[in-house]
């Protein structure tokens, strides 16, 4: 009878929170603040911004927002948010690296060869509120390729270019908008180069031209 | 200040360290460290050495508390080990086996 009663299923480790050994169990746990040692569970873990957690993990679901550093076994699905990070390999069936986020490490999402091509499933363990869905839907203005932490990103955790990615381990890259959004966005090689100072010289080229055929 | 919960069904073997209150629904094995308050419920085993500001009891602890304020012994708590806390409180029906220090 203490004098604390939010949520009875779910497990939380606050921020400032560390806790060094074994952990298992069968319900959601989030983890905001620090585990070392391993994680196993029947259930999702939820690794906030602020979390971080250095283990061996065993879970059904992982949804990746803070930093791992260890491998993940998931019997379900491993899913890295725009914030997360990750050195480690993972074991799941699906994995979803999403776009910002940072992961080094094996994908292992079992027989590839044996599998049909499945689309996308719509629902996704989420258990936090949906935040990141007004956030990509902004980002289609801002600068596509620069990493949306970058300056506080962990000097040891770096994004493998997509293109690698996808070839070598299969990892699932999504695009924030489901790709539509990529043609729209011209590389900035491409765009006329006002910004460099070379209007100008190009303006004096041509007008150089029309005095020639003058 | 967001505490922390520990579920029903989780165990934790190992060590927890923090400065913010715990709530304990599950089992612990190990040593927890805080300063702030410890919350045992009804639940909750904890099975360490505890050093704490705070602690309440209303499930079952074994293992040696030193807390540098209160001890609260909760009427359905139960809890084997020693007790060292300027303040120390054992509600009517709570089971207790070991050594009290109010020595401040």
């Amino acid at each position: 009878m203490a004098t604390r009663h939010d949520d009875d299923s779910a497990t939380v480790i606050g921020e400032s929170m560390l806790i060094q050994g074994n952990l298992q169990g069968d319900e959601d746990l989030h983890v905001l603040g620090r585990v070392d040692g391993s994680i196993e569970l029947q259930r999702t873990l939820v690794v906030a911004e602020s979390g971080i957690v250095k283990a061996e993990v065993t879970v059904k679901n992982a949804i990746i927002s803070g930093v791992v550093v260890g491998n993940v076994h998931a019997s379900e699905a491993v899913e890295l948010t725009r914030e997360g990070r990750m050195v480690g390999d993972i074991n799941a069936p699906r994995v979803i690296i999403v776009d910002g986020a940072s992961f080094r490490g094996n994908v292992d999402m079992g027989d590839v060869e044996n599998m049909p091509a499945r689309p996308p499933r719509t629902e996704r363990p989420r258990v936090s509120a949906p935040a990141p869905a007004p956030a990509t839907r902004s980002r289609a203005s801002a600068p596509p390729a620069a990493a949306p932490k970058s300056e506080d990103a962990d000097a040891t955790v770096e994004v493998p270019a997509p293109d690698a990615g996808t070839a070598k381990t299969k990892v699932q890259i999504k695009p924030p908008s489901g790709g539509g959004s990529s043609p729209k966005k011209k590389p900035a090689f491409l765009d006329p180069p006002k910004a460099r100072g070379l209007p100008k010289k190009g303006k004096k080229k041509r007008s150089r031209v029309v005095v020639k055929r003058k | 200040m967001a505490n922390t919960v520990i579920g029903s069904t989780i165990v934790i073997d190992g060590e927890i360290s923090g400065d913010e209150d715990l709530v304990v629904r599950g089992t612990i094995k190990g040593r927890i460290g805080l300063s702030a308050s410890l919350y045992v419920e009804n639940s909750g085993s904890v099975e360490a050495d505890i050093e704490t500001e705070n602690v309440e009891i209303s499930g079952s602890v074994t293992g040696n508390i030193r807390s540098s304020d209160k001890v609260e012994l909760k009427s359905d708590g139960r809890m084997t080990g020693d007790i060292k806390a300027p303040r120390i409180l054992i509600a009517d029906g709570a089971v207790f086996k070991g050594n009290v220090d109010m020595d401040r």
